[in-house]
């Protein structure tokens, strides 16, 4: 595998477009995200913003442009898919935990299936991971008998279990009850501060004000406006992204 | 502060009547099902009775000659007196009733065993190949499903018996599929079969040997595994050790045993078992025995050659013995015929008469059948070598098949016709199954980097199974029940023999009672299995 941009730079993207048959999702998309930076990317629905974050770990594929993972090229490959695969942790809106397997079992089948730990060695990282998201005793539950917010934490700890360089967030909080959505914020902000590279589509702007090192505005397929969250919120540029803050800041 | 607490509604009574109350409701409801049920029974139990009254004491015959109610089932005991096409287990006219119907049992359980297994995975293939990508083999299934469910399964049977089993070319000119030693002909399938040899025990202990020892060893890797914190590839160990164990076995209880042997005349020189082979190339002037289809075809050697120069084999009906030494030399390309009798002392007659020149048996048996021979000193014993399974493969030898097994066109009509017809209806339950798991579960095993094939079994198909064991159990169980269409094409199954028995012996209540309990027992045996099962894979929730 060629290292084909520098190290510094661990996703890139450049003129990325997707289309659904004729419906033209993604408009050329060109982003630069560079080691630990966390993005928070928002938008109104439709927008494309969860289209683009799933076509990082190719869960959609783009048609033209190119993308360009911890410098692996992001092609037709399946080995580059299985390799940018490993190093992509991915967190879902309606948690996709295995309803079949245990809280461990979720935790520790891709270190086990993908990464060929030991089982030992599997379980003793799972359980590190689930302390640090405050479920340890849930171990041994299976996911129907936890509730939304436990189950976030435990898909957040499965992703992490494969020790991913990258992170990304398609929503996390919003299939969420309220009371539940701070405990799944508390441990996004944890991560955020010990250096993950994120990628965050989530319609939390205190989140965003706190720990996003960029906001990044989508509409229309396209990236209208990016800015530091200070920058953004209190002196948005672009007509569209003001319109959006004032819907959603003053309803 | 305003009052928050229910204001009780005025206008309505607190005491409910009792025809609106619904616990009264519920009780009389079951009071109501209760009489219709005692009614319904009492009817049917004294229709039963009259009846049976009606056929007067000759149905309860006791062998005294009197007649109660305790010898309904005597007659069971005569002899059956009809032939049964088909018997697993062996049976003669002169048998009981009870045996004729033991026969039957047999024959739909082999049906009905085999039946669900075929018809599982044609259906599990059937399903996938519809949700395939590939138009032709997504439409290959679907128009195999369509066909299937849209016909009676009666004229599928009769179709296949009729149409297609029985208008198969006659026995001397089977067909033989990509020239696999897999015949088919009007008189049915033969297809190759495994023969246990007298070894076999020996290398089941190597195998119990295998699983303890590779249990151990996993045992002492996980414990090093705690040690070192590194994983040391233990399942690849275990199996490894397994197989080697297990195939040092199958060499060794082979020449452990090695309990058969060929008697030959002292004049025919051989000493081991590769004489054999030299004495054929002298015999056919060849090089290499490999040559013979060559030879053959170039006009050097003609058939009748081959044939005079066959080793004459003289053997016991259906031994092990004999499967053994054929397979060996049909490895080494060695022609050979043989006579099989139906007693050792008669192939060890023959054998004496210089009808053949090699007789084979177990090498005790050789012992005692030389020291009856006139001039014993002028023969000698060669042990062979065994393995614990030999194949044997069907050979026609004029106007039979020999060795191997044989499917009955009847057998084969009826597991064919079931096995399609149940499969078509798998095949839909499968792929429902499949598409019952959501979208996000693969998505989730994607993003973790699984491939595909770890997608499929790890995350899709244990989901698609707590969907798909409910309703391919009442598929099994149609399954069951449809192998009494096997009437139709005279295969003699449960209910067939047990139509017969109705007719000769004049007991249809008895024989119905047995039918019916028997059927019922299948039944519930079936449920229950699936029910177990069902019940381990199901989801826990709260």
């Amino acid at each position: 595998m060629d290292k084909l941009e520098t190290a510094e730079d661990i996703i890139i993207c450049r003129n990325v477009h997707k289309w659904y048959g004729d419906f033209h999702a993604l408009k050329g998309i060109n982003l630069t995200v560079k080691k630990g930076e966390v993005i928070v990317i928002i938008g109104p629905s439709g927008s494309g913003k969860s289209t683009f974050i799933r076509t990082i770990n190719r869960l959609e594929e783009h048609q033209e442009g190119e993308i360009i993972v911890d410098g692996i090229l992001l092609s037709h490959d399946v080995r580059n898919i299985a390799e940018i695969r490993r190093e992509v942790g991915m967190v879902f809106q309606q948690f996709n935990l295995f309803p079949h397997l245990t809280v461990l079992e979720n935790v520790t089948l891709a270190p086990i299936h993908v990464r060929k730990w030991s089982r030992d060695h599997a379980e003793e990282v799972a359980m590190k991971w689930l302390t640090r998201v405050g479920i340890p005793e849930q171990a041994h539950k299976y996911p129907g008998q936890l509730s939304g917010g436990q189950q976030q934490r435990v898909a957040i700890a499965r992703a992490l279990a494969m020790e991913p360089k990258i992170m990304l967030f398609d929503e996390p909080t919003s299939a969420l009850d309220p009371e539940m959505i701070k405990e799944v914020l508390d441990v996004m902000r944890d991560l955020a501060r010990s250096g993950y590279t994120i990628l965050a589509v989530t319609h939390e702007m205190g989140f965003a004000r706190e720990v996003a090192d960029r906001v990044i505005f989508f509409d229309g397929g396209q990236i209208v406006e990016q800015n530091t969250p200070d920058q953004f919120f209190t002196n948005p540029k672009h007509e569209r992204t003001k319109l959006f803050l004032s819907q959603i800041l003053h309803h | 502060m305003a009052d928050l607490s229910p204001q009780l509604p005025k206008t309505r009574s607190t005491t409910i009547p009792f025809w609106r109350d619904i616990r009264v409701l519920g009780v009389l409801a079951q009071i109501a099902f209760v009489i219709v049920a005692v009614m319904g029974i009492t009817w049917v139990v004294r229709n039963t009775l009259a009846n049976l009254d009606e056929l007067g004491e000759s149905q309860f015959i006791c062998r005294d000659g009197t007649s109660s109610f305790r010898c309904a089932y005597d007659f069971m005991r005569l002899d059956a007196q009809f032939d049964i096409a088909e018997t697993p287990i062996p049976y003669e006219p002169s048998d009981s009733y009870w045996r004729a119907l033991g026969v039957a049992a047999v024959n739909t359980l082999k049906v009905t065993v085999l039946g669900v297994i075929l018809a599982t995975v044609l259906g599990t293939l059937a399903g996938i190949a519809r949700l395939s990508s590939n138009w032709l083999v997504s439409n290959l299934a679907k128009w195999y499903v369509d066909l299937m469910r849209n016909t009676p399964l009666l004229l599928q049977l009769f179709f296949l018996y009729f149409s297609v089993i029985l208008v198969l070319p006659p026995i001397k000119e089977a067909i033989q599929p990509f020239n696999l030693p897999i015949f088919f002909s009007q008189r049915g399938i033969n297809i190759p079969a495994p023969v246990f040899m007298p070894s076999f025990a020996v290398w089941l202990a190597f195998v119990v040997l295998g699983i303890i020892q590779a249990q151990v060893l996993w045992i002492i890797l996980g414990r090093q595994e705690e040690l070192t914190g590194k994983s040391s590839n233990r399942f690849r160990w275990a199996l490894v050790s397994f197989l080697l164990v297990v195939g040092i076995g199958w060499y060794v209880s082979g020449s452990l045993t090695s309990t058969q042997a060929i008697m030959t005349p002292k004049s025919l020189r051989v000493r081991e078992f590769k004489d054999l082979q030299k004495i054929m190339l002298n015999r056919l002037k060849l090089a290499d025995l490999g040559d013979i289809e060559l030879a053959l075809s170039n006009g050097t050697l003609t058939q009748e050659d081959i044939d005079a120069a066959a080793f004459r084999i003289c053997a016991q009906k259906e031994s092990a013995s004999e499967v053994n030494l054929t397979s060996q030399l049909r490895n080494a390309n060695i022609p050979y015929t043989v006579k099989r009798s139906t007693r050792l002392d008669q192939a060890t007659e023959a054998y004496a008469n210089g009808e053949c020149e090699i007789l084979v048996a177990s090498q005790s048996l050789l012992a005692a059948e030389r020291e009856a021979l006139e001039d014993g000193a002028n023969h000698v014993i060669l042990p062979i070598a065994e393995t614990p399974v030999r194949i044997s493969i069907p050979n026609l030898e004029g106007l039979n098949f020999v060795g191997g097994a044989k499917l009955t066109p009847e057998f084969a009509a009826i597991l064919i016709g079931l096995v399609l017809y149940t499969g078509g209806f798998i095949a839909e339950i499968v792929r429902a199954g499949i598409q019952a798991v959501p979208k996000g579960q693969s998505e989730a095993a994607r993003a973790l980097g699984l491939s595909e094939s770890q997608r499929l079994r790890l995350i899709v198909l244990p989901q698609a199974l707590r969907v798909i064991i409910p309703p391919i159990t009442s598929q099994y169980l149609n399954l069951a029940k449809n192998s009494t269409l096997a009437q139709a094409i005279a295969f003699p199954d449960l209910w067939t023999v047990s139509y017969t028995t109705i007719n000769q012996s004049g007991r249809a209540i008895q024989i119905m009672l047995i039918v019916m309990g028997s059927y019922l027992s299948l039944s519930l045996i079936i449920s229950a299995l699936l029910n177990w099962y069902n019940r381990r894979i199901a989801l826990v929730e709260r």
